[in-house]
């Protein structure tokens, strides 16, 4: 399915957050396409996952503005051409709309998995209960957990947790979808099943930002890849280019470490 | 020594009549103090300096100074300034004074052991601050909170043996006004150790029944 480039789902307009006296992002621009998978790569400490955090406002940031799906996220803009940081309300309901999954799942550990999916659905969209189930067991379903709908989450292995806690953000119907470093936590044979239910995803056309260290990942996923070093983007552009023909000297730099420390 | 067991059970119903003050007040005070302290937390964690600054004194007031000193304030100094309260009453309002404070301090540690990515999760997908403390950090501080909250519960129960000191018809001073009239000391102290000992081990008990039960799910 092709990206719709009409209008924008997500759009970073040269946003800047610093953590005390470290600037963490440098005025960074990027506009995310309905359908389209952009994929975030970059050095620990680069500016990555804050940058990914920022766009359902769970880092704040100090400069710029963020749209998604037509809104401002956290602040909205005064008579005056302040800043105003929205209500509790305003940012939970935009918060509703958009999908994150974590590196640690961050699922609920004193819920089922059944009802870790249905908590969303149920307290937030004020979805009937009858609803909220039929809808969690079919997204259960599709990650390919059916037989795990009562079991507490401490009884699932890490692949299984994150594939429940992808469930749980899709049960949202969320326009976009955010994913921190989700297989970084995972032993190396559990990474597989997780990237799989990601792929899936693309293939049925969801807006996906994906912050990654699975550079083959990155390459069979990703309609763009933007590699971000020091809080700026430095480069982007269609995977095939991107690695086999990088044109900043940085990027070399990051792809040569990273094929001489992962892949001999 | 040999036990005078035809005076201890002479004597029984005195220990029963005692007995159901002390369960009467540690009841009373055990009610009051899982809800004051509740009260005292939101104030502890709440965005608005000045409940924080309030609550916060509060507990150091109440955890730094002996509950008998605050007992014998309430019963005798407020007598003075003429707000007399009865023994019971003023018992009472010492215990839950103080121990609303503790109480307050284990609420307050039960929710901070909840991680900040469980407050993420919830966040994420579009929670209020109201249905996040609902739905997540609630239950899972609660299940934290039940051990040091049965410990404070028997801590209770046994300080209650201090209103004996201002004259209230419980279980010690039950045990004092008989020890004062027989011989029989050894035998009443005893007893008494065995009455609380009971009502401390039932406690005991519910409260591991309760960490059995919510722990299934962890």
């Amino acid at each position: 399915m092709g990206v719709d480039s009409g209008h924008p789902t997500v759009q970073l307009r040269n946003v800047s957050v610093r953590f005390g006296r470290m600037q963490v992002l440098k005025h960074v621009s990027l506009s995310i396409d309905r359908r389209e998978v952009v994929v975030i790569i970059g050095r620990s400490g680069s500016g990555k996952t804050t940058l990914l955090r920022c766009i359902n406002f769970l880092e704040e940031y100090d400069e710029g503005e963020i749209v998604v799906d037509g809104e401002l996220i956290g602040y909205r803009t005064g008579p005056d051409g302040q800043r105003i940081r929205k209500s509790e309300r305003e940012i939970a309901a935009a918060r509703s709309n958009i999908g994150m999954v974590f590196q640690s799942y961050n699922l609920f550990p004193h819920m089922t998995v059944l009802r870790n999916i249905m908590a969303g659905p149920i307290h937030v969209r004020r979805m009937s209960r009858q609803e909220a189930d039929a809808g969690a067991r079919e997204l259960l379903a599709r990650v390919g957990l059916s037989d795990k709908v009562d079991e507490y989450p401490i009884k699932l292995s890490g692949g299984q947790q994150q594939r429940v806690a992808i469930a749980r953000a899709l049960a949202m119907q969320p326009k976009v979808m955010l994913f921190d470093e989700v297989t970084s936590a995972l032993d190396p044979e559990l990474v597989g099943e997780v990237l799989a239910v990601i792929k899936q995803l693309a293939r049925d056309g969801m807006t996906m930002v994906v912050v990654t260290h699975e550079m083959q990942f990155a390459r069979d996923i990703a309609n763009r890849v933007v590699f971000i070093d020091e809080g700026v983007i430095v480069e982007q552009g269609q995977p095939r280019d991107l690695f086999s023909n990088p044109s900043s000297e940085r990027l070399r730099a990051f792809l040569k470490r990273y094929r001489e420390g992962y892949l001999l | 020594m040999p036990i005078n067991v035809s005076f201890l059970v002479r004597n029984l119903p005195l220990f029963y009549e005692g007995a159901v003050v002390t369960i009467e007040l540690s009841v009373l005070t055990i009610v009051i103090v899982m809800v004051w302290g509740l009260v005292i937390v939101t104030g502890r964690v709440s965005r608005l300096r000045l409940w924080r600054l309030l609550a916060g004194g509060y507990i150091q007031l109440v955890r730094n100074t002996p509950v008998l000193v605050q007992m014998y304030f309430i019963y005798f100094g407020l007598a003075m300034a003429g707000f007399g309260l009865s023994g019971f009453a003023s018992g009472l309002l010492a215990l839950s004074l103080q121990n609303g404070g503790y109480v307050a301090e284990i609420y307050r540690a039960g929710f901070e052991s909840i991680s900040m990515k469980q407050i993420e999760g919830a966040k994420a997908l579009g929670m209020t601050r109201w249905s996040l403390l609902w739905l997540v950090v609630l239950p899972q501080a609660f299940v934290r909170v039940i051990p040091p909250l049965g410990n404070q519960l028997i801590l209770i129960i046994k300080d209650t043996s201090l209103v004996s000191a201002i004259a209230v018809g419980e279980l010690t001073q039950t045990g004092k006004l008989l020890s004062e009239r027989t011989a029989a000391t050894y035998e009443i102290f005893f007893t008494l150790a065995v009455f609380y000992l009971v009502m401390t081990s039932i406690v005991g008990g519910m409260v591991r029944l309760y960490e059995r039960r919510f722990a299934i799910a962890h």
